[in-house]
C-alpha cells in the first residue's frame, strides 16, 4: 500500500483534502466547458437556422403567384400555343432564346413542324424558359427575350419573331440584345404599334417568364431544347425523330 | 490523438488555414447562389428527391445558410460546431450528387450556381463533382478534430488552449 492510500484509510489529511479540492475544480471546469460548449451550438444553430429563415423570406418577396401575373394574348401560364387548338397531336418544345442547340433544333426542325401546324395536323406549346440568364453578362437576355417574345404573342406575330430571335441570337456570354434592338425585330416581324415596344421595353412579361421556367422545371425540364410528342419525351430531337413521333400520334 | 510537441505547434496553424479555406468556400457557393434564388430552388428540384413543399426552402434557404457557414468559420466562431454542421452537409451534398449519378439523371449539381440544367452536348462530371465534396468533408472533419486556431474569435473569448 502507499503512503497515501494509508493515510486515506486513515482519513483526511491535508494531501487529501487537496485532492479532493482538485478533483471538485476539475469537475466544476469540465461542467462549465460543457455549459459553454452548449450554448455556443445554440447560437450557431440559431445564427444558421436565421439564415435559411432570410433566404426563405426573399424567395417568398420575389416570386409572385400566378393568379397576378400577365399572360400573353394566346399564351397560358405555361407557354405560347401555335396551331389549331383541336389539333390531333401536341408537341411541347421548351426552349431557351440564348441556347444555340435550340437554335439548331428550330433551323432543323422548324419547316417541317410549321408545315404540320399549317395542315392542322399539330400545335406547338412554345415554352420560352430563362434557364440561362447567367450567361448574358449580368442583362439576363433569356428572361428578356422570352418576355419579349411575350410581347410579340400579344401582337399575333410569335412565330415570325421566334425565328428572328434566332436569326439574331447573340453569343452565351455576350450582354445580349438590348431593348432596342429587341424592339426593332418585332418591327421587322410586323408588330409596329407603340405598344409592343412599350411591352418589351418595360419587361411586361419577366413575372411570366418566371412562371414559364419554375413551371418547366415542375414538369421535370432540366435542359433546352426539350421536345414532348403527345407527352412523351423524345431522347435527341432530331428532324427524323420528330416526323416519327408526329405521324405515330396522328395516326392513333 | 497525435501530441508531438511538433505537432502540437503547428496544429493551430494548419486548423487556421482549414478554416479559411472551407470558409472561403461555403462564401463563394453561397453567394454563387443568392443572384438568383429562383435558379437555386430549380437546382434542388433537379435532384428529385425532396417533396415539392420543401424544394423552395432548402433552394432558397441554403445559399444563405452556406454564406452564415462561412462566415463563421472565417471568423472563427464556434469552429467545431461550424465544421460538425459542414461535415453534415457535404454528406448530404454527396449522398444527393451520388444518387442522381446512380439514378441516371443528366443534371449540374448547382453546387456554385447554376440551375440543374445541362446543355444538349455536356456531360455531367459527377466524379469530379463527388472528389471535390469529399475533399471538403475531410477538411471538416480535420477541422472537427482540431478546432482550435490562430486569429479566432473562439480563441478571444475562451482562450487561445480551449477546445470548444
Amino acid at each position: 500500500m502507499s503512503k497515501r492510500g494509508r493515510r486515506g484509510a486513515q482519513g483526511p489529511g491535508p494531501e487529501r483534502a487537496r485532492e479532493v479540492a482538485r478533483q471538485k475544480l476539475a469537475e466544476q471546469r469540465a461542467a462549465q466547458r460543457r455549459r459553454t460548449a452548449a450554448i455556443v451550438a445554440a447560437v450557431v444553430a440559431a445564427v444558421l437556422l436565421v439564415s435559411a429563415g432570410v433566404g426563405i423570406a426573399i424567395y417568398n418577396t420575389q416570386t409572385k403567384s400566378p393568379a397576378h401575373t400577365a399572360i400573353p394574348k394566346g399564351a397560358t401560364a405555361a407557354g405560347i400555343v401555335v396551331g389549331k387548338p383541336d389539333a390531333k397531336v401536341t408537341v411541347d418544345v421548351y426552349l431557351d432564346f440564348l441556347c444555340p442547340v435550340c437554335k439548331q433544333f428550330e433551323d432543323a426542325t422548324g419547316p417541317t413542324l410549321a408545315r404540320y401546324v399549317a395542315a392542322g395536323t399539330v400545335k406547338i406549346d412554345y415554352h420560352p424558359v430563362a434557364f440561362l440568364d447567367r450567361l448574358s453578362a449580368g442583362t439576363r437576355y433569356s428572361t428578356r427575350a422570352a418576355a419579349a417574345a411575350g410581347c410579340a404573342a400579344d401582337a399575333g406575330v410569335f412565330p415570325k419573331y421566334l425565328q428572328l430571335l434566332y436569326a439574331h441570337q447573340p453569343r452565351e456570354g455576350s450582354p445580349g440584345l438590348t431593348a432596342a434592338e429587341l424592339v426593332a425585330l418585332g418591327r421587322q416581324a410586323g408588330a409596329t404599334s407603340s405598344s409592343f415596344a412599350d411591352c418589351v421595353e418595360q419587361k411586361r412579361y419577366q413575372d411570366w417568364v418566371a412562371g414559364v421556367t419554375d413551371l418547366a422545371s415542375k414538369a421535370g425540364v432540366n435542359a433546352t431544347p426539350t421536345v414532348l410528342v403527345n407527352g412523351t419525351r423524345l431522347p435527341a430531337p432530331t428532324t427524323a425523330a420528330v416526323t416519327a413521333a408526329v405521324e405515330a400520334a396522328a395516326k392513333k | 490523438m497525435i501530441t508531438t510537441p511538433r505537432w502540437a505547434a503547428v496544429q493551430p496553424w494548419f486548423s487556421t488555414l482549414a478554416r479559411l479555406a472551407l470558409g472561403a468556400v461555403w462564401i463563394v457557393a453561397g453567394t454563387s447562389k443568392i443572384a438568383d434564388l429562383a435558379e437555386s430552388v430549380r437546382a434542388v428540384r433537379a435532384y428529385r428527391l425532396l417533396p415539392e413543399s420543401l424544394v423552395p426552402l432548402v433552394g432558397a434557404g441554403l445559399p444563405f445558410v452556406e454564406i452564415a457557414l462561412g462566415l463563421l468559420l472565417v471568423a472563427g466562431a464556434g469552429t467545431r460546431v461550424g465544421a460538425a454542421v459542414s461535415i453534415l452537409v457535404m454528406a448530404v451534398f454527396i449522398a444527393g450528387i451520388a444518387s442522381a449519378w446512380a439514378r441516371g439523371l443528366r443534371i449540374e449539381c448547382g453546387c456554385f450556381g447554376g440551375g440543374g440544367d445541362l446543355a444538349a452536348a455536356v456531360e455531367p462530371a459527377y466524379a469530379t463533382e463527388l472528389a471535390r465534396d469529399v475533399g471538403l468533408l475531410a477538411l471538416g472533419t480535420v477541422l472537427a478534430w482540431w478546432p482550435r486556431s490562430r486569429w479566432s474569435v473562439d480563441g478571444l473569448l475562451f482562450g487561445p488552449t480551449e477546445d470548444l
